[in-house]
């Protein structure tokens, strides 16, 4: 079964139109990763996904459900959007930790408030998750206390926390000094070999080709090319991709 | 020889003659100039500008009242310039000490603390009365019947100053004692219903009767006051022309001109009796 | 009158000074709240109609305010003046504070990065939920200094009160120099606020130091 079915995704801001009928499916333990220069639309297409943006057209289904309709060219959005935010989570370029919870209570809000689970349960479970990380000692610690590093792996797992059925990450690594990106990139990684389902924006070729089942190349709000990772960086068909990913190489 | 000393001796006295007459001139011109500077000299008049008939803004938005038209009179009989300055009543004297005006004058009730304090205070010209101004339906119909209500009294006046002195002992029968910043404010806390009474000069509550319908005055009197002029403790000579320039104005039938058109306070002021 | 007995006469206004200070506090401080909600509606009547009320409440004196407050009923309409006179000025004050506590708000409001709502959302947070968990606990951080401002301010304020004969502390202040023809009342009131601000600047810095924990 699908976890994610996007189909002919419109979105304008003002007159300028940045996703041109965008279609996508991504299957359960998928990691498919969307590449394109800034401005491709690659961000816009995880924002609408995550319900931050509002599509202006097109269809959205979560596990088969469906969280968004066209009906005669009005957008409409499922009465509880909540219950399908519970199926994914975002890890944000800029973190966006509470800074005024600890580490721990960062990653506990959500299950308890929302979900409403046990506090006891998912104190163990969040626990187990930050012991995963070898972020154990920083339960205590407030969000200021870390390293851009340590902030983007506790987001990570603040999302994996919810137990979401697909993750999406939008430019994990964009914020973080070049020696911290590879902590973040080896956390995804793991995750990739426990089949967790993931779509993941970046800029980090070496890492997308090595992590990927599927990549995505966007360009002008469109889908330009996608394939097996070694079909797009190693067999390129497009010419645009060639042109992008050579500047890239440079 | 000798005719030649003596030559010399006179010239020289000659000179010394001229040289003193000189010196004599131009003293004489130093003293008219000090003269004229004196005679052109500004007086500025210390008031409430809210205490009518006394010293209030008329409606063209000038100052006006008995007391600042006879101060004004006084100021031209004197060849002064005259100024108006609005003191805030309870720190008037504060305000004269500093200098921004060089009198109060405006309904003052003279007080013994103020001679005791060693302000120059001018002779009494008006005797001032307090009384009780109540509802037109008010029961009260003496400052007996003022037990346990609330009575209101304008800050810094002889009104408050009798409740704090001579009359502590009536204002202890109170419920409250209401001490506002205005008698405005006094008026209308009696009007819209939050004090019972309000102890006030006996002009002011005839003016503000007169001119307002639903009141009426309790007629019994109350500690009998005198109004004067105050000056700084070094200024008894302006008190004294002030008077002088009073008495003139009083001899010449101006005093009695302007004290006709304040028909309330008239048979109150003592230069005239 | 010995400055013991001028201090104790004063001391008997400090109570309906305190009171119409933390009674304002009390109300303004959450009417604010409501205030800058008002204010950053997304109805651009509602929040055109708030900005004007707070420009109104700011850019005119709290004492004319204060006269409006306790007069201006028997004026137009004709209503009993309050004997209290604590509740018109508590009402005034409150009102006045509340429009200066709600641009306050609004600026720390405002100033919540965006990232923390779309965090919230995004992990399933309702607005409210958010709202209270989230963004209000950061805002209370960030506008505490200037907060503490206006409490100060507020202290000094109290005298205002006398405008409407309550008889607080500096109104009987004023009293006992006017019929002592003494300034000593005013030096003890000047010490009074001073004192009393003293205390707010401590509480308040305590409170500020309560949240250092994050940055």
């Amino acid at each position: 079964m699908n976890v994610l079915r996007i189909q002919n995704a419109e979105k304008h801001f003002g007159d300028l139109q940045v996703l041109r009928d965008i279609s996508l499916t991504v299957d359960h333990g998928e990691v498919v990763s969307i590449i394109g220069p800034s401005g491709s639309g690659k961000s816009t297409l995880l924002r609408c996904a995550t319900f931050l943006e509002t599509l202006d057209g097109g269809e959205i289904d979560y596990m088969g459900e469906a969280a968004v309709r066209t009906e005669d060219g009005k957008v409409v959005y499922a009465k509880d959007l909540n219950a399908f935010r519970r199926q994914f989570g975002l890890v944000f370029q800029n973190f966006n930790l509470f800074p005024h919870y600890t580490v721990l209570k960062n990653l506990m809000d959500a299950p308890v408030t929302v979900l409403k689970r046990p506090k006891a349960e998912v104190r163990g479970e969040c626990m187990e998750l930050l012991r995963k990380m070898g972020l154990e000692d920083k339960a205590d610690a407030y969000p200021c206390q870390l390293s851009g590093g340590q902030q983007q792996r506790v987001s990570i797992v603040r999302a994996l926390a919810m137990k979401p059925q697909i993750l999406f990450f939008d430019e994990p690594t964009s914020a973080l000094d070049p020696e911290l990106t590879g902590e973040v990139l080896k956390v995804i990684k793991q995750l990739a070999e426990e089949k967790m389902t993931m779509v993941i924006v970046t800029h980090e070729m070496a890492f997308a080709r090595a992590v990927s089942d599927r990549v995505i190349f966007m360009d002008g709000g469109v889908i330009v090319e996608q394939g097996k990772p070694e079909d797009v960086f190693g067999d390129t068909q497009q010419e645009r991709t060639r042109q992008f990913l050579r500047n890239y190489q440079q | 020889m000798k005719k030649l000393i003596a030559l010399l001796l006179a010239l020289t006295l000659v000179f010394a003659l001229a040289a003193c007459g000189e010196t004599a001139t131009t003293e004489t011109t130093e003293t008219t100039e000090t003269t004229e500077t004196a005679e052109a000299r500004t007086f500025v008049m210390g008031i409430d500008a809210e205490y009518p008939p006394f010293s209030y803004i008329d409606d063209n938005g000038e100052y006006t009242g008995f007391d600042v038209e006879v101060c004004k009179a006084a100021c031209e009989k004197l060849g002064w310039d005259f100024q108006v300055f609005g003191v805030n009543w309870d720190e008037k004297l504060i305000q004269l000490d500093a200098g921004e005006c060089d009198c109060v004058w405006s309904g003052m009730t003279i007080l013994d603390s103020m001679k005791e304090s060693g302000y120059v205070i001018s002779e009494p010209y008006y005797d001032n009365t307090q009384v009780i101004l109540v509802k037109e339906d008010s029961d009260i119909a003496s400052s007996a019947d003022l037990a346990g209500k609330a009575v209101a009294v304008q800050l810094g006046t002889s009104g408050e100053a009798l409740l704090q002195g001579d009359l502590a002992d009536l204002a202890a029968t109170f419920g409250e004692t209401v001490t506002c910043d205005s008698f405005l404010k006094c008026f209308t806390e009696l009007g819209g219903g939050a004090v019972d009474a309000v102890f006030v000069d006996m002009p002011v509550a005839v003016a503000y009767a007169a001119q307002n319908e639903g009141f009426k005055i309790i007629d019994e009197q109350l500690g009998a006051e005198q109004y004067g002029i105050a000056f700084r403790a070094d200024d008894a000579e302006t008190c004294a022309a002030i008077e002088g320039a009073v008495a003139e104005l009083v001899a010449d039938g101006t005093y009695a001109a302007i004290a006709e058109k304040y028909p309330d306070i008239v048979n109150n002021l003592l230069f005239l009796q | 009158m010995d400055l013991l007995t001028m201090i104790a006469k004063m001391s008997e206004g400090l109570g309906r000074t305190c009171a119409i200070f933390f009674l304002t506090l009390l109300f303004s401080l959450p009417l604010g709240m409501i205030v800058a909600l008002l204010r950053m509606s997304k109805s651009k009547v509602v929040s055109g109609v708030v900005r004007f009320i707070i420009s109104v409440l700011r850019g005119t004196p709290l004492m004319l305010q204060l006269l409006a407050v306790t007069y201006g009923p028997y004026y137009l309409f004709g209503i009993s003046i309050s004997r209290n006179k604590l509740i018109p000025v508590v009402i005034a004050f409150a009102i006045n504070y509340a429009a200066y506590f709600a641009e306050i708000y609004r600026g720390g409001i405002e100033s919540i990065p965006v990232g923390q709502y779309e965090a919230a959302q995004v992990l399933g947070f309702t607005k409210a939920q958010t709202f209270l968990r989230i963004v209000l606990p950061q805002v209370v951080k960030r506008i505490l200094p200037s907060v503490t401002n206006e409490i100060i301010t507020l202290v000094k304020d109290t005298s205002i009160a006398f405008t409407v004969s309550y008889q607080e502390m500096f109104t009987i202040g004023k009293q006992i120099a006017n019929s002592q023809t003494s300034f000593l009342p005013f030096v003890v009131a000047g010490v009074f606020y001073f004192a009393f601000n003293a205390i707010v600047d401590f509480v308040m810095g305590k409170a500020e130091k309560a949240m250092d924990y994050y940055k």
